[in-house]
C-alpha cells in the first residue's frame, strides 16, 4: 500500500464512522478542549492588540508626565522650546449635583489643546454623534450615561461641581484616555481646565492627578523624555506609549491565568473522554486489523492508517472548535469588560492556526500509544479472538502528561507556571477521587440493606467498574462545584460580608473639609439634629526611607508593597487610640507632651517590613519629619470610619495645612442632609458606601460572569466523560438490558433502572460539589476574607438536586437508545 | 405432533416463517413452522448449527417476531402485543436458561436470582431467591458475584433464576453447552427434577441427541424447517 492508498484508506474509514456516529464523543470531546484554549487566547490577542495599537490614543499624547502637584513652569518651557505640542489636565474625584441629586465623580479639567492623540466621541443634544479633536468649552462640561441617569439629567440640563454650574454639552461614547478603566466604576465628567480655579475645587490635601501631555516627531519626544527623566521629583512618574497602563497589562496577565486554570480543568477532563473513546475505538478495531494484517497489511501500514485517521480527525475538530472558541471569544469580551467588542481590533489571524495544532498535540499525545500498541496485533486473533490485547506501556501516561503540559504552559504563557497548575488540578483530582472511592464504599453499603430494584441495580452497575465511576464522579462534581462556588458561594459571600457592618456602622464619607469650615461643618450637623462628627485631621505624606535606608519602591519584589511605597500616605494625628483599632506590639501614647513618634497598621508594616522600634521618615509638601514607630495598630476596615496606616501624636505637624475626613450615618430617608451639605460646602465630596457595595457587587458579578462561561465548558467537558464513559460500557448495558427484557421487564422498569444509575452519580457528584463548594467558601471567609461566615447548608441538598439534573438530563438521550434494545440480543451470541 | 396438547397448548406455533433481508436478498431462516406445547409437556428442538434452533427460541419465547404465521403463548396471540406486551407475559411465567449463563455480572449469585421477582414488584423477593439457591445447592454462595463462580455453579444460579418465579414454561437453549460432561450432568439432572416437581413445561433447544432423548417429544429442525416429532 503506498502512502496515497493509505492516506485514501484512512479517509475512507474516517468518513464512514464519522457518518456512523462512531466517533461522536471523541469529536465533541476535541472540540471543547480546543474551543476553551483559543477562545482565551483569541480574547487575550484581542485586548492586548487593542493595549498596543491604541496606546498613543489612550494617552492623549506621546508622551504624558504624571504629577501628584501642578508641574512647574520649566517643565512647559523645555516642552515648548523643543518645538512639541503641549496640553494638560487634571483629575480628580468630586461630587457633582443637580437639584437633590448628588453624586461622585471623577472629574477631568482639560486645556484647550485636549487631546493631542485620539479622538473623542460625543452624542450632542440633536443626537448626532460628533468625532473629532476637540476640548469642552468653558461653562460647559461632558458627562457619562452613568452620570446622565444618576443624576436624573439630560443632555443640556445643568449640573454643579463645586461652585460652578456647567451646562451639559454632549455625553461622552469615548474619550481617549478614559476607555481601558474597565473597573472604573465612577461616572466620569469632562470640563475646560479654565473653570477650574472658579470651582473652588482643588485646595490642599485634594487628591488630584495633574498631567502634561505632549506630542511631536519621534526625536522631539525622545530628547523630551531625556530631559523629563533626569528631572523627575517624588511623585512624577512619565507615562509613554509601550508602558501606557501598566495596570491594564497587570490585570489582563491576571485574567489569562485565571482563564487558563478553568480552560486547563475543562483540557484535563476533556483529555479524559478522549482517551476513553480512542481506546474503545481501537479496542473494537483490533479484530478488523487482524483481518487487514491476515489479508498481507504489514503493521507499520496498520498504524500509520490509523495515525492518519486520527490526525484528519484532529484537524477537521481544530477547525470546528477554533470557530467555537472564536465565539466564545466574543461572549467572554462582551460579558467580561462591558465594552463594546467594536472597539477593539480583531484577533491575529494566525491564533486560528492554534485550534488544529493544540487539537494534533492533544489528540496524539493521548491516541499515538494505543495506535503504535496496533501493531502488536496478531492476525491470528482472526482464528481465535481471545488472544490478549494488545499492550500500550508506559510511553501513554508520559505522552499524555506531556501533551497536556505543553497546552498548559501554552494558556498560562509558563511552563513552570504550567506543571504548578497540572500538579494542583492533578491533586485536587485524586483527592475529589478518595473521597469519591469513601462515598461509594459507604453507598455500596447502605444499598445491600436497601430493597429497591433500581437503586440497587443503579449502585451496583457503579461498584461492577469502580475506576469508570470514579472518573464519571471527578468529572462530574469538578464542573459542577466550579459553578456553585462562584454562583451561590459568591453571593454568600458577599451578603455575609455585608452582613458583617454593623447596621449603625456610619454609611457616608466626607472628605476635603477644609481647616476653616470645621466649624461651620459641626453647625450644620447640630442644627439638622445630628450628633457633631469627629473629623480627623490628615495631611498626604511619602515614605521616604526606614532606619535612614531610602524607599526605593521599584526595588520591592512584593507587588501591593510597591504600591504601598509608591503613594502618598494619608498620614492623620490625634491623642487617643481611635475606635476599632487594638494595639498589637508597643504602646500608644499618652499625656499632654509626647515626644515626636508613629504607630504604623500591622498589616502595612508586615508588607513593608517595618518592625517596632524602627525609625521612620516621612515627606510631607517638602518637609522631613523622622521618628520611631512605638506601637502597631490592627484595625478592623470594615467598622467604615475614618481609618488610617499611620498615626502621630498631635501637635507636631501644626504648620502643615491639613484637610479633614469624617464619616457619618444617614438613614436613606435623609438623603437631603447630602444636598444640604453640598450647596453649604461645595467643596466637599461624600462618598456614598451603599453606592460602593453595589459597584463592587456589579464588578464581582461581572468578572465572575466571564469566569463562569468557562466553567460551563468544564461542566460540559465532565457531561462528555459521563458520555464516553457510557459509550464505553454500551454493550455490556445492552446486553444487560436484553436480558431484564427477556425475563419480562417493561420498558419503563429499564428506564427507571437506567435513571436511577444516572441519578446516582448525579447525586453523589452533587454532593461531593456542594460540599465542596461549602468548604472551599468557608476557607476562602476564613482565611482570606476573615469574615464571620455560616455556610449555606442549601448547598448539599441544591448540589445533589442541580448534579441529578444535569446528569439525567445529559443521560436521558443515552437511556432512550439502551432501554430500546432488543431481547432478541440476549441469544445474539448463540445464533 | 403430540395429540394431547392440542386442547390444553399453553404454547402453539401456526405456520411460522422468519426471513431476513441481508443485502437486498430475503434469507429465510424458518419455513412454516407449526408445533404445540401442552402443559407440563417437555420438548427438544434438535438439529444442526444454523438449522434455525435458537432462531425458532427466540421467536416461540417472543423474543423475536415472526415474518408470518403465529404464535400464540398462553392463549395470547404474540403478533397483537408489542414488546412491553410480550415482555409482560412472559413476566413471571415463563423462565429461561442460556448457554451462557447471562447472569448479571454486577448483581450477587442472590440478586440475580431476586431480579425476576423484582421485575413482578414481589416484597418477599430476597426469601424466594434464598430458598431457591439453597434448592440448587448453593446456599453458602449467595453473596458470591458470577466471576467467583465455577461455570457450574453459574448455571445452577440461572437454573434458580428460572424456577423463581415457578414459570408455567421453562426455554432452554443449550443449557450444557458451556460446561464440562459432570457439570452439565449435574445441571441437566436439576433441571428435569425442578421441571418434575414443579410441572413446568419445557422447551429444550439442544444438538446432544442424549439430552434430547430425556424430554417427551424431540423437534427436529433442517434448513428451517421442521421435520416432525419424534418420541
Amino acid at each position: 500500500m503506498n502512502l496515497l492508498q493509505r492516506w485514501a484508506f484512512a479517509l475512507r474509514l474516517l468518513l464512514r464512522e464519522w457518518r456512523s456516529g462512531e466517533l461522536g464523543v471523541l469529536l465533541l470531546a476535541l472540540v471543547v478542549a480546543v474551543g476553551a484554549m483559543t477562545s482565551v487566547s483569541f480574547f487575550a490577542d484581542r485586548i492586548e492588540r487593542g493595549l498596543s495599537q491604541q496606546s498613543a490614543r489612550l494617552l492623549a499624547a506621546d508622551l504624558v508626565v504624571n504629577a501628584n502637584a501642578p508641574l512647574p513652569a520649566p517643565w512647559q518651557d523645555e516642552a515648548r522650546r523643543l518645538g512639541l505640542s503641549l496640553a494638560s489636565s487634571v483629575s480628580f474625584p468630586s461630587m457633582s449635583f443637580a437639584g437633590d441629586e448628588a453624586a461622585l465623580s471623577n472629574l477631568k479639567a482639560v486645556s484647550a489643546a485636549y487631546p493631542l492623540r485620539g479622538e473623542v466621541s460625543l452624542r450632542l443634544m440633536n443626537g448626532r454623534e460628533q468625532n473629532g479633536r476637540f476640548a469642552p468649552a468653558q461653562g460647559e462640561a461632558w458627562v457619562d450615561a452613568r452620570l446622565l441617569s444618576r443624576l436624573k439629567l439630560k443632555l443640556g440640563d445643568r449640573l454643579g461641581v463645586g461652585r460652578l454650574q456647567l451646562t451639559i454639552a454632549g455625553e461622552i461614547l469615548r474619550e481617549p484616555d478614559g476607555a481601558l478603566d474597565l473597573y472604573n466604576f465612577v461616572p466620569r465628567l469632562v470640563f475646560n481646565q479654565a473653570d477650574l480655579a472658579a470651582s473652588g475645587l482643588i485646595q490642599e490635601g485634594s487628591r488630584a492627578r495633574y498631567r502634561l501631555m505632549v506630542a511631536g516627531d519621534g526625536r522631539q519626544v525622545e530628547a523630551f523624555r531625556r530631559w523629563a527623566k533626569s528631572h523627575l521629583t517624588p511623585g512624577m512618574r512619565l507615562e509613554n506609549i509601550e508602558e501606557a497602563r501598566p495596570e491594564v497589562k497587570t490585570a489582563l496577565e491576571r485574567a489569562r491565568r485565571f482563564l487558563g486554570i478553568a480552560t486547563m480543568l475543562t483540557v484535563a477532563l476533556a483529555a479524559a473522554a478522549v482517551a476513553m473513546a480512542v481506546r474503545r475505538y481501537l479496542a473494537r478495531h483490533w479484530q478488523s486489523v487482524a483481518v487487514m494484517r491476515a489479508l498481507g497489511m504489514g503493521s507499520g501500514e496498520v498504524w500509520q492508517v490509523f495515525a492518519l485517521l486520527f490526525a484528519m480527525l484532529a484537524l477537521a475538530c481544530g477547525v470546528i472548535g477554533a470557530g467555537l472558541g472564536y465565539g466564545l471569544q466574543w461572549l467572554l469580551i462582551s460579558v467580561a469588560s462591558g465594552l463594546g467588542v467594536e472597539t477593539l481590533p480583531q484577533p491575529a489571524w494566525w491564533l486560528g492556526l492554534l485550534g488544529p495544532l493544540s487539537s494534533l498535540v492533544l489528540l496524539l499525545g493521548l491516541a499515538l500509544p494505543p495506535i503504535l500498541a496496533l501493531r502488536q496485533v496478531s492476525p491470528l486473533r482472526v482464528m481465535r479472538s481471545e488472544t490478549g490485547a494488545p499492550r500500550i506501556g508506559a510511553l501513554a501516561p508520559v505522552l499524555a502528561l506531556s501533551a497536556l503540559l505543553l497546552l498548559a504552559a501554552w494558556q498560562v504563557g509558563d511552563a513552570t507556571l504550567g506543571l504548578w497548575l497540572l500538579g494542583a488540578l492533578g491533586s485536587f483530582f485524586v483527592a475529589v477521587a478518595l473521597v469519591s472511592m469513601a462515598l461509594l464504599a459507604l453507598v455500596r453499603r447502605l444499598a445491600r440493606r436497601s430493597g429497591k430494584l433500581g437503586w440497587r441495580y443503579g449502585v451496583a452497575n457503579l461498584a461492577r467498574r469502580p475506576w469508570l465511576a470514579l472518573i464519571q464522579l471527578v468529572a462530574l462534581s469538578v464542573g459542577l462545584m466550579a459553578l456553585l462556588l462562584l454562583t451561590v458561594v459568591r453571593g454568600d459571600l458577599i451578603n455575609s460580608w455585608q452582613n458583617s457592618i454593623p447596621p449603625d456602622a456610619p454609611n457616608k464619607f466626607a472628605i476635603n473639609i477644609q481647616e476653616d469650615q470645621r466649624a461651620a461643618l459641626g453647625d450644620s450637623f447640630v442644627q439638622s439634629g445630628r450628633p457633631a462628627p469627629e473629623l480627623s485631621p490628615m495631611v498626604r505624606a511619602r515614605l521616604l526611607a526606614i532606619n535612614g535606608k531610602a524607599v526605593n519602591p521599584a526595588k520591592l519584589a512584593d507587588e501591593r508593597a510597591r504600591r504601598l511605597a509608591e503613594r502618598e500616605f494619608n498620614l492623620s494625628w490625634r491623642d487617643s487610640l481611635p475606635a476599632g483599632n487594638q494595639i498589637v506590639a508597643g504602646k500608644w501614647w499618652e499625656g499632654a507632651r509626647v515626644t515626636p513618634q508613629f504607630s504604623v497598621e500591622a498589616g502595612l508594616a508586615d508588607t513593608l517590613g517595618i518592625r517596632l522600634g524602627d525609625s521612620l521618615s516621612f515627606d510631607i509638601a517638602g518637609t522631613p519629619y523622622q521618628a520611631k514607630v512605638t506601637s502597631l495598630r490592627k484595625v478592623a476596615w470594615d467598622n467604615f470610619r475614618a481609618n488610617f496606616f499611620v498615626l502621630a501624636p498631635p501637635n507636631w505637624f501644626a504648620g502643615e495645612r491639613a484637610s479633614y475626613i469624617t464619616s457619618f450615618r444617614l438613614p436613606p430617608e435623609s438623603e437631603g442632609f447630602v444636598s444640604q451639605l453640598l450647596a453649604r460646602f461645595p467643596n466637599l465630596t461624600v462618598i456614598d458606601i451603599g453606592v460602593i457595595i453595589t459597584e463592587v457587587r456589579a464588578v464581582v458579578e461581572r468578572l465572575s460572569r466571564a469566569v463562569e462561561v468557562m466553567f460551563l465548558l468544564s461542566l460540559a467537558a465532565g457531561v462528555l466523560v459521563l458520555w464516553a464513559t457510557f459509550a464505553a460500557t454500551r454493550h455490556e448495558r445492552l446486553a444487560d438490558m436484553a436480558l431484564m427484557r427477556a425475563l419480562g421487564a417493561s420498558r419503563r422498569q429499564l428506564r427507571v433502572v437506567l435513571l436511577s444509575e444516572l441519578a446516582f452519580i448525579g447525586a453523589l457528584s452533587g454532593f461531593l460539589a456542594g460540599a465542596g463548594a461549602m468548604l472551599t467558601g468557608a476557607v476562602i471567609a476564613k482565611e482570606l476574607l476573615a469574615l464571620p461566615f455560616t455556610p449555606n447548608l442549601w448547598l448539599l441538598p441544591g448540589g445533589v438536586l442541580l448534579g441529578m439534573l444535569v446528569v439525567c438530563g445529559a443521560g436521558w438521550p443515552l437511556v432512550g437508545r439502551v432501554a430500546n434494545a432488543p431481547p432478541l440480543a440476549v441469544l445474539r451470541a448463540e445464533l | 405432533m403430540n395429540p394431547s396438547g392440542e386442547t390444553t397448548a399453553i404454547l402453539r406455533a401456526s405456520a411460522v416463517g422468519k426471513q431476513v433481508a441481508y443485502h437486498g436478498e430475503m434469507l429465510t431462516i424458518l419455513r412454516d413452522v407449526s408445533l404445540a406445547v401442552a402443559r407440563g409437556e417437555t420438548i427438544a428442538i434438535v438439529g444442526a448449527s444454523g438449522s434455525g434452533k435458537s432462531s425458532l427460541l427466540a421467536i416461540l419465547a417472543g423474543l423475536d417476531q415472526a415474518s408470518y404465521g403465529e404464535v400464540t403463548l398462553f392463549g395470547e396471540p404474540l403478533s397483537k402485543l408489542d414488546e412491553d406486551g410480550r415482555a409482560a407475559l412472559r413476566r413471571a411465567r415463563v423462565g429461561f436458561v442460556f448457554q451462557s449463563f447471562q447472569l448479571l455480572p454486577q448483581l450477587s449469585a442472590l440478586e440475580n436470582v431476586m431480579l425476576p421477582l423484582e421485575l413482578c414488584g414481589r416484597k418477599d423477593a430476597a426469601a424466594l431467591a434464598r430458598q431457591r439457591l439453597e434448592r440448587v445447592g448453593l446456599g453458602h454462595r449467595l453473596k458470591h458475584y458470577p466471576r467467583h463462580l465455577s461455570g457450574g455453579e453459574q448455571q445452577r444460579v440461572a437454573l434458580a433464576r428460572a424456577f423463581v418465579t415457578d414459570p408455567e414454561l421453562l426455554f432452554a437453549d443449550e443449557p450444557t453447552g458451556s460446561l464440562d460432561p459432570v457439570a452439565g450432568e449435574q445441571v441437566i439432572d436439576l433441571l428435569f427434577r425442578m421441571n418434575a416437581e414443579q410441572g413446568t413445561s419445557l422447551v429444550l433447544v439442544t444438538h446432544d441427541p442424549d439430552l434430547a432423548a430425556r424430554c417427551d417429544a424431540i423437534y427436529r429442525l433442517h434448513d428451517g424447517c421442521l421435520l416432525g416429532a419424534g418420541v
